[in-house]
């Protein structure tokens, strides 16, 4: 695979196939000077071979052949420790070489609901860029480096999830919205056994705590909700293993728990109890946006072993307790709020309670008389069930021609896309991309084809 | 009185007797009444110069038929008995027979006969069980072709039975395609093969839905390449938006399987549009690719590979 930086490095025009009878026809975007131009290399005349002394055969006594194995070039410093990993996983969002799309709209919390955005792609403001970076919401198998800047289709169920938001901060009785978000492939972290754990005494059934990776939590909490957080105080009394000033902010709050993980989980605690609080006069604290990518890896037994060398469930870490108990309701958000898992396709382990819960729910959702239910002979995570029991479902399907044409016609704005977009190439591209699912569409119009 | 031995097939089995008769020199089986242009069929020599046959089931007594056994004089059933290839030289000149009997009859047009797969040289000297040169026996086809060639209407029953000895058990040119027509719910089907993956392919108008076994083409190929392969009857003619593929794989590899379905979805293609036929050749869709693992063979490793040479 080749590193990321010779994603900078390509020729934007993808290598074109030998089976190829298609013309390609270069759209070109309308008066914008580009930073580099291909044409000079087009029209170019082919050069001709000059002659020179080395044609023919070499000279007698000459070596001319050459069958060492080829030595690699050693580099004189070895990278530092963490260098490879953060090469690896580090996120482009900007590609200076591709074009800047005139004219796109960036989303904001006024046209979040805006109809006719639908089918357009809308720009991503810089602050939310900065905070969605901190939350790790950017992956490296995304194309996100691609393009000048990031942004995103605007579909149908983009306006839904902007619907939700607009209900929960004007709804007057503080509703909470709980939704997992479901589809076809494009938390791992927390049960696979990386991070450390320690059991919580006093608990029955015993839960586990992550500091490490709570400490983690905190930090990005800190980062990206530092414009709100900042802006919010302390105002009950918590039992804190390090001393605290009264009035502290909630993000500084955040900041302490992150910098020592062995007051990380109590200090999480606090500023969960403090934005679960009632609002009050002197007090507003603001509806809470909880995510989780990845749901398939909680709704099952975890890599980690108790004292008893026995499986711990996901449901009995913690941070995951925390997540199920405001997902399944149990936790109620007093100042409403919004909780929404997604599940993922790829490499996902199986769980066959969550499958059914999702059908049962699908089910529930379409009014249907028969719910699926549970297979007799077959053992089900009961705990997965009862976690998942009033929860709906948002399916997301492939793209839709006309939501696969707004997305190709940016690929061409941005130049990445040297063809003309018509309906012939919109229905190629959608049913070679499985029926429009957006990661298969952007490999076969954007990146390598292979 | 010089003995002459004369053979006769009696009951397939020849017997060898002297006989007293004075030997005619030269011209012993000539019909007499053979001429250069005579119509007349040519003659066996039993009937010619031998006597009537006896039938010694009549007799009333073994004893009897042992005594007319040793004064009747055996002669060959055919005079082709003393070629090198008796049923073969039987066999042509019967059909010449035939043909200057019947070659007044009209023909048809050249090529317009009932077109039927002859036995081969390999066949027709299984059943005679002679060494036939290839050369002789296409003198046999030739006439097999002529004698075809009778209108079917006027054609008769002789010259059939006669053909029919030279027919194979099975002729391969009665195995017709079945023409396909799109069904009354607008589906039409088409049937590939590669290596050993098969593929059936019905395809109906529509958007560009792609299922196959029930998967969609996302998930069922990783590779676009294999993607694009399964579809590219669809994409050389630019109409992948137009119908809808509902497929069923089976057997083979990832790559065998997508190629299956190219051809399946170029001959369900050709029943909706029949005049597309030469744009898909061109992509090259129609033609069964008909490449097949070679098999491995004795003193080699696998096909090709030999083992490792030993300088002694």
């Amino acid at each position: 695979m080749p590193p990321p930086t010779c994603l900078r490095c390509l020729p934007i025009r993808p290598a074109p196939s030998p089976r190829s009878v298609l013309l390609c026809h270069i759209a070109l975007p309308p008066a914008q000077t580009a930073s580099f131009s291909a044409t000079t290399n087009l029209s170019a005349a082919v050069a001709k071979k000059r002659p020179n002394s080395h044609t023919g055969p070499p000279k007698r006594g000459v070596k001319a052949l050459n069958i060492k194995k080829t030595q690699r070039i050693k580099s004189g410093r070895p990278p530092a420790p963490g260098e490879r990993k953060a090469l690896r996983k580090r996120i482009v969002l900007s590609n200076t070489n591709a074009l800047e799309v005139q004219g796109m709209p960036d989303l904001s919390d006024k046209n979040v609901t805006d109809a006719s955005l639908v089918c357009r792609v809308v720009g991503i403001p810089g602050l939310v860029v900065d905070s969605l970076r901190a939350v790790e919401a950017f992956k490296p198998t995304q194309g996100w480096g691609l393009f000048r800047r990031p942004a995103a289709l605007v579909r149908k169920e983009t306006l839904q999830l902007g619907r939700y938001i607009r209900e929960v901060e004007t709804a007057e009785d503080k509703k909470t919205i709980r939704r997992v978000v479901v589809g076809e492939r494009g938390t791992k972290d927390l049960t696979i056994g990386h991070t450390e754990y320690g059991p919580l005494f006093n608990t029955n059934p015993t839960q586990y705590v992550q500091k490490t990776y709570t400490a983690n939590l905190l930090s990005q909490i800190s980062k990206a909700n530092k414009a709100v957080l900042s802006k919010l105080q302390l105002f009950q009394q918590h039992d804190l293993p390090i001393p605290i000033q009264s009035n502290i902010s909630l993000d500084r709050l955040a900041d302490l728990g992150a910098r020592d993980p062995d007051v990380a989980y109590p200090i999480f605690q606090a500023l969960w109890a403090e934005l679960t609080a009632p609002s009050t006069k002197g007090a507003v604290r603001p509806p809470i946006l909880f995510t989780l990518d990845g749901i398939n890896q909680i709704m099952r037994n975890s890599a980690y072993l108790s004292t008893d060398v026995k499986s711990i469930h996901a449901h009995d870490l913690a941070l995951v307790r925390h997540f199920i108990n405001a997902l399944s309701g149990a936790q109620a958000l007093p100042n409403g709020g919004i909780v929404l898992a997604a599940t993922c396709e790829s490499g996902k382990p199986p769980s066959s309670a969550l499958e059914l819960a999702v059908a049962q729910s699908e089910a529930r959702m379409a009014g249907a008389e028969e719910v699926p239910q549970p297979h007799p002979y077959k053992a089900m995570d009961q705990r997965v069930l009862d976690s998942m029991r009033d929860v709906e479902v948002l399916r997301l399907k492939g793209l839709d021609k006309d939501e696969a044409r707004g997305i190709m016609e940016y690929y061409a704005a941005s130049g990445m896309l040297r063809e003309r977009v018509d309906e012939g190439l919109v229905a190629e591209k959608w049913t070679l991309a499985g029926g429009g699912v957006v990661g298969e569409l952007e490999r076969g119009s954007v990146r390598m084809r292979i | 009185m010089k003995p002459s031995v004369l053979l006769r097939h009696v009951n397939g089995v020849s017997t060898a007797l002297k006989c007293t008769h004075p030997p005619c020199k030269g011209r012993l089986f000539r019909p007499v009444a053979s001429k250069l242009f005579s119509t007349t069929q040519h003659q066996r020599a039993t009937e010619s110069i031998a006597a009537s046959p006896i039938d010694f089931d009549s007799f009333q007594s073994t004893q009897l038929s042992r005594d007319i056994l040793r004064k009747v004089r055996v002669v060959p059933a055919s005079p082709s008995y003393f070629t090198g290839k008796p049923d073969f030289t039987d066999n042509l000149l019967s059909l010449q027979a035939l043909l200057r009997k019947y070659q007044t009859l009209p023909v048809v047009q050249p090529g317009h006969a009932p077109r039927i797969a002859w036995k081969t040289h390999a066949q027709y000297k299984v059943s005679v069980s002679e060494p036939v040169k290839a050369a002789k026996y296409g003198k046999i086809v030739q006439l097999l072709h002529r004698l075809n060639h009778i209108h079917p209407s006027l054609v008769p029953e002789e010259v059939l039975e006669a053909l029919q000895l030279y027919k194979r058990d099975v002729n391969p040119y009665d195995n017709v395609a079945v023409l396909q027509t799109v069904d009354p719910y607008g589906r039409a089907r088409g049937v590939g093969r590669r290596k050993t993956s098969t593929a059936t392919v019905w395809l109906v108008e529509g958007e560009g839905e792609v299922l196959i076994n029930g998967k969609s083409l996302s998930q069922a190929f990783g590779r676009i390449h294999d993607r694009e392969s399964a579809i590219w009857a669809l994409k050389a003619t630019k109409r992948i938006g137009r119908y809808n593929v509902w497929a069923l794989v089976r057997g083979g590899g990832i790559t065998g399987q997508a190629e299956a379905l190219t051809l399946a979805v170029a001959k369900a293609l050709m029943v909706h549009e029949p005049a597309l036929k030469p744009a898909l050749r061109r992509a090259g869709c129609v033609t069964r690719d008909p490449r097949i693992v070679e098999r491995k063979k004795p003193g080699k490793l696998k096909a090709r590979k030999m083992p490792a040479w030993v300088k002694r």
